[in-house]
């Protein structure tokens, strides 16, 4: 048995092992306009963005394994929900608040015999009207946080905090091209202050902030990365809203 | 909880009566199939080729024994981009299924990142088919679906129909299902042979003959629902997907029909 200091201690111990693996993942961010909900993320070779339902998509930083399991075991519920009773009657509310995130806090709690997921998930959610869209960051020890018109999950809380901020306020009315420039933007933000967190302090990593950096920063990372954006379509006759944009669609963000 | 993109394993898992159908009290040996419970039944459905896909009409009746139960039912649909599903039987056995099938699709391409293949997709339907025998052997729930789809592949459509056990058979040119199909089923050789196969024909020309069927059995079968108070249901799968053919297609050609049988002199019956 652990004492409650030990317990304590070897909780702290499981957040920073989990926090530091989490530190070097692609951010991710989320934004909602009329036209319907956009994922944006840069990845090195694996894809990152998931349809999960009908109206449901999903992307995360961590460890490959983990994500996987969370993606499928999400991807079931949904399903057997949806056959059971009905597809409107799965929701991320649902899903995550009364399933993955009890998951997650039991794995993170269990010492004794399971390993702690590492994983840092951003769901996002289609609604009729842009104001029913939602977002839900669910964080490794089970925690999540809902929210509306853009969302981020990003390596360290202050890289998010970044992203937020570059992103600026998010409207409805953003056409694709203006949403996802700013996405990118808050994207590079965030990825410039997660990957650089460890070695320099932040007094240098502000003073190195500037478009030429991110440029730059933008150009090296997709050397051996390129852009993924998942889309869930608002109006469509297709039997999915989901789909990921191709290079054609998003050429004008490399530009 | 396995990780699986297999619908039915976790339908088993939870022992969802879909796949292990549960046994009433039997009935005594002597007594009709059915007796004292009649489920509710789609009548007839209609799947043609022509030379860009695939046309599927049927009637909008369900019955049950002698009463109209519904007449705004819907028979024919879509199971995914590309591929339809035309019911008739059991009505409830029959939504329970579709559902499944889309549900169930979903699921597999949604995990596995590729869509399930046509020939998974055809041995999916067979197996809850199969599944539902003991319940068919009790007088109800029986079903017969008739699944056709266009292949992008061969860039052509496909009609595929089955048995009561599950058995699938691909059919070149035509299928039907339901009450009154057994009655038409010559009509679509003669057509075919008099005429033309109806691969070669235009769309126009297969949802007409199409039509021409299902007014035909409509008159043999006392099930099976005219147009005159409900326009049927028509929809055409082609390389651009699934369509449904409009209300006002429909009306102007079911209106064609029926002037050119009514323009026709019938001998005066002697009284």
């Amino acid at each position: 048995m652990y004492t409650p200091f030990e317990r304590d201690e070897a909780f702290g111990y499981r957040k920073d092992s989990v926090e530091s693996r989490l530190r070097e993942g692609s951010p991710v961010v989320g934004v909602s306009t009329q036209e319907g909900i956009y994922l944006l993320t840069v990845c090195r070779g694996q894809r990152k963005i998931y349809e999960i339902y009908d109206r449901q998509m999903f992307s995360a930083i961590g460890m490959q394994g983990d994500i996987e399991e969370v993606r499928v075991s999400t991807i079931q519920m949904a399903h057997q929900e949806g056959f059971e009773r009905s597809p409107d009657d799965v929701t991320l509310q649902r899903l995550i608040g009364f399933a993955l995130s009890r998951r997650l806090k039991q794995a993170f709690g269990d010492l004794w015999s399971s390993a702690p997921f590492v994983i840092r998930a951003l769901f996002a959610e289609l609604g009729r009207t842009p104001a029913q869209d939602s977002f839900y960051a669910l964080n490794y020890d089970g925690e999540f946080r809902a929210s509306n018109g853009v969302a981020v999950v990003a390596g360290t809380a202050l890289a998010e905090d970044k992203m937020l901020e570059r992103f600026g306020e998010s409207s409805p009315a953003l056409s694709r091209e203006e949403a996802l420039k700013r996405a990118l933007s808050a994207w590079v933000a965030g990825a410039q202050e997660a990957f650089r967190a460890g070695s320099r302090s932040e007094e240098v990593r502000e003073a190195e902030e500037s478009e030429e950096a991110d440029r730059i920063f933008l150009y090296d990372e997709l050397k051996t990365g390129h852009i993924e954006v998942g889309f869930l379509e608002r109006n469509t006759q297709r039997e999915s809203r989901f789909r990921l944009l191709t290079p054609a669609d998003i050429a004008f963000l490399r530009a | 909880m396995e990780l699986t993109g297999d619908l039915w394993g976790l339908l088993e898992t939870s022992g969802h009566p879909l796949t292990q159908p549960r046994m009433a009290t039997p009935r005594p040996a002597d007594s009709p199939a059915g007796a004292g419970f009649i489920d509710t039944h789609g009548t007839t459905v209609i799947t043609v080729k022509y030379n860009q896909g695939v046309v599927n009409v049927g009637d909008r009746r369900a019955t049950a024994s002698f009463s109209v139960m519904y007449d705004k039912a819907e028979k024919v649909l879509p199971l995914d981009d590309y591929t339809l599903l035309a019911i008739s039987g059991s009505f409830a056995k029959a939504m329970e299924v579709v559902r499944f099938l889309r549900t169930s699709f979903k699921l597999y391409e949604r995990v596995y990142l590729q869509p399930m293949s046509l020939d998974g997709k055809l041995a999916e339907l067979a197996k809850v088919i199969r599944a539902g025998i003991p319940e068919v052997l009790q007088g109800i729930g029986g079903f017969i679906p008739i699944l056709s789809t266009f292949d992008r592949e061969l860039d052509e459509g496909r009609i595929f129909f089955y048995d009561g056990m599950g058995a699938r058979f691909e059919s070149a040119d035509y299928g039907a299902a339901g009450s009154g199909s057994m009655q038409i089923r010559g009509i679509f050789d003669y057509i075919a042979k008099t005429k033309k196969p109806f691969h070669e024909m235009t769309r126009e020309e297969a949802l007409l003959e199409a039509l021409y069927l299902l007014d035909i059995a409509a008159d043999l079968d006392a099930a099976t629902g005219g147009w005159h108070k409900v326009l049927p249901l028509a929809k055409t799968i082609s390389a651009n997907g699934i369509e449904d053919v409009s209300e006002e297609e429909l009306r102007e050609l079911v209106e064609r029909i029926d002037k050119s049988i009514g323009e026709r002199k019938l001998p005066r019956s002697r009284a």
